[in-house]
């Protein structure tokens, strides 16, 4: 009872912040410099019915409505489904957007599943062998893993993986011309996601098994890890049952943001690998002041990251007892 | 009383134990240090007897405590354990043996607030050892009922069964922590500063609650505390530690009547007392600290601190010696002789 009545005052919560956050990014991307209509039309047209066709198109668009007016017609079309126009590829943004969402979702869904089977079972082990040889490699490597940006490992796995020994393709997200469906177009997908997937999990990998590590560590130094032992537990019992479960609370917020962080995209390493997704959707959007596709992705990340934040308290409540969702 | 002790069956046989632990090296190149907690102690312990173990903060009796307990990888020396007429030594014991154990050889922890498991209930953690050993299977009815029997002989209610330790005060937490332990039934139980956390009211007790337990399942405690008055009314003998040694071992009485060692001697005249009429007591103030037990002093540990320090005292280790009565002593000098 108590939960439901707190649910519904975070979802209040969310649905004012939502509000105040569209009106704040409406009027950002409205002040910016640059005119979006003079972008979509281009050095092409004739001198004598340039400014014809963009009273036109200024029209169609309705951007000689006032402000508070475009964004009432804005936030009621966002609403009912309708993200706008994309005056970049001219098409609806729903249509724009679909295919980059798909790959990016695909590729951070993998690189996340890569990097906490490796990452999770890592970190423990290193904090049960602290200091020992392999927990002192293991430090090294991970230190080097989340501090080497992820270009550099980029461009070395595609000189290693692609060039030097051509196993993966260099770069794309299907073989140019490719036209078969089912399990051959899968392979083929599969095959150009490996390397950008690699690249994704090393940083991931180095900054998630420092995490697990430290607070395993912190877990493993209490007192009632000894009363575990003194009880006559088995050892397997001790680490993954008492420390590991006390060690989570942090793990639960890092994992959080990563999925927060899974629509987002990565610029860097979609740029690299010619990724379509929607990082690179994002800057070429900011490049050429196409606003609608850029706003209507930063409006599907503020929702994120708000049910995202929920998300977190709840899982909170199931790790650790001592937290109660209250006021 | 000698005949006593004779007759008496030994539980424990401690012999020579010795605990080190690695100082952190501050420099490359550096000898690697040991902070020697526990320099080679030799004692036996008695079963069904109460055996106090006193001392200053940093002396060694928890680390001792734990040491029998083999919660510490033991550095050396013996740790025998009786059982079926036969004395095993914990240290050889393979991993398995030694859990199956550690049923019978438990540990009352100091601390109430961090040894209990945040994410488990009461009766979580009272039920864990049991189903771990076997006694009773998970979600065995006869296994609540059990948990709720010993809860209730500790003084806990049936509603904290499924309460998170978070929602105890500390003295309900040392019962459950109490609770734990005793509910394996086990023949040997270190309680280390078991009621050093606790109010004087709840402190009593808990103390009365240890010694009724004691009476009905035949127990042996190995009492540690820096609480002088508490192990004069539970213990049946007495260990004076010093810088991770054993400077005196004697029964109650005789180690408040006819006390041997000058530390002892500082140790005891610093009880506090109501009595106004017992007018100036002949206080004996140590000077200095505690040394460093990284590279304690030669010869005898104490005669950096101690007031009659001979020569000798600077250069000869002194050994533990039976001066009569069951009273052991550790002093070149010892007093009243």
């Amino acid at each position: 009872m108590r939960k439901g009545r707190y649910l519904l005052k975070r979802l209040i919560y969310i649905i004012f912040v939502f509000f105040i956050i569209s009106i704040l990014m409406f009027t950002i991307y409205k002040a910016l410099p640059g005119d979006p209509v003079k972008m979509m039309m281009g050095d092409n047209v004739k001198p004598e019915v340039y400014q014809q066709q963009y009273d036109i198109i200024r029209e169609q668009l309705g951007l000689d409505d006032p402000i508070p007016v475009q964004y009432i017609k804005w936030i009621t079309n966002m609403l009912r489904g309708d993200f706008g126009y994309s005056t970049e590829y001219r098409r609806p943004v729903k249509d724009v957007i679909g295919v980059p969402m798909r790959n990016t979702v695909l590729l951070n869904l993998f690189s996340m599943i890569i990097v906490f089977a490796v990452a999770v079972p890592l970190g423990i082990t290193t904090a049960v062998r602290k200091n020992s040889i392999f927990d002192k490699f293991i430090q090294v490597i991970t230190i080097v893993g989340y501090s080497v940006p992820s270009f550099v490992i980029a461009l070395l796995a595609i000189y290693l993986f692609a060039i030097r020994i051509p196993l993966f393709p260099i770069s794309g997200v299907k073989t140019a011309g490719f036209e078969g469906t089912g399990m051959a177009a899968f392979l083929d997908s599969a095959k150009h996601m490996i390397l950008p997937v690699l690249v994704m999990s090393v940083g991931g990998i180095g900054s998630i098994t420092r995490y697990v590590r430290a607070s395993m560590i912190d877990a493993l130094r209490m007192d009632y890890i000894k009363t575990a032992r003194s009880k006559g537990l088995r050892e397997k019992v001790v680490i993954y049952v008492h420390a590991f479960r006390n060690a989570l609370v942090p793990v639960v917020t890092v994992t959080t943001w990563w999925l927060i962080g899974l629509f987002g995209g990565s610029v860097v390493i979609e740029s690299i690998f010619l990724w379509d997704g929607l990082g690179k959707m994002m800057i070429t959007g900011l490049s050429q002041r196409d606003f609608a596709v850029v706003l209507a992705m930063q409006m599907f990340y503020v929702i994120l990251s708000l049910v995202g934040n929920v998300l977190m308290d709840i899982a909170y409540t199931l790790v650790d007892p001592r937290v109660r969702l209250e006021n | 009383m000698e005949m006593q002790t004779e007759k008496k069956k030994v539980l424990l046989s401690i012999r020579d134990e010795k605990q080190y632990f690695p100082v952190k090296k501050t420099g490359f190149r550096e000898e690697q240090k040991y902070v020697k907690a526990n320099d080679g102690i030799s004692l036996d312990i008695y079963e069904g007897e109460t055996l106090g173990l006193v001392g200053e903060s940093g002396c060694g009796k928890s680390t001792f405590g734990r040491t029998i307990l083999q919660l510490y990888p033991q550095t050396d020396g013996e740790i025998l354990y009786e059982k079926d007429g036969k004395m095993m030594n914990l240290k050889e014991q393979p991993a398995e043996t030694m859990r199956g154990l550690r049923r019978e050889l438990q540990l009352i922890f100091q601390d109430p607030y961090s040894s209990l498991n945040p994410r488990m209930t009461a009766g979580q953690i009272i039920g864990e050892g049991l189903t771990s050993h076997g006694l009773y299977k998970k979600g065995d009815p006869a296994l609540r009922e059990y948990v709720l029997e010993v809860m209730k002989k500790c003084g806990l209610d049936n509603y904290m069964f499924s309460r998170y330790p978070h929602q105890f005060s500390g003295g309900q937490r040392q019962r459950i922590g109490i609770a734990r332990s005793l509910a394996l039934k086990p023949r040997f139980v270190v309680c280390d500063e078991a009621v050093s956390a606790l109010d004087v009211s709840i402190q009593s007790q808990i103390l009365n609650l240890l010694l009724d337990l004691k009476e009905e399942a035949h127990l042996t405690y190995l009492f540690i505390t820096h609480d002088l008055s508490v192990v004069k009314y539970i213990s049946d003998r007495i260990g004076v530690m010093y810088l991770g040694n054993l400077v005196e071992l004697a029964p109650t009485e005789g180690l408040f009547e006819r006390t041997l060692h000058p530390y002892t001697k500082a140790l005891l005249s610093a009880i506090p007392t109501t009595d106004v009429n017992a007018g100036k007591r002949d206080r004996i103030l140590l000077e200095g600290d505690i040394p460093s037990p990284v590279s304690p002093p030669s010869g005898c540990k104490f005669h950096t601190r101690c007031y009659q320090c001979q020569e000798k005292c600077k250069k000869d280790v002194p050994m533990l010696e039976d001066k009569g009565n069951g009273h052991l002593v550790a002093c070149h000098y010892p007093l009243e002789s």
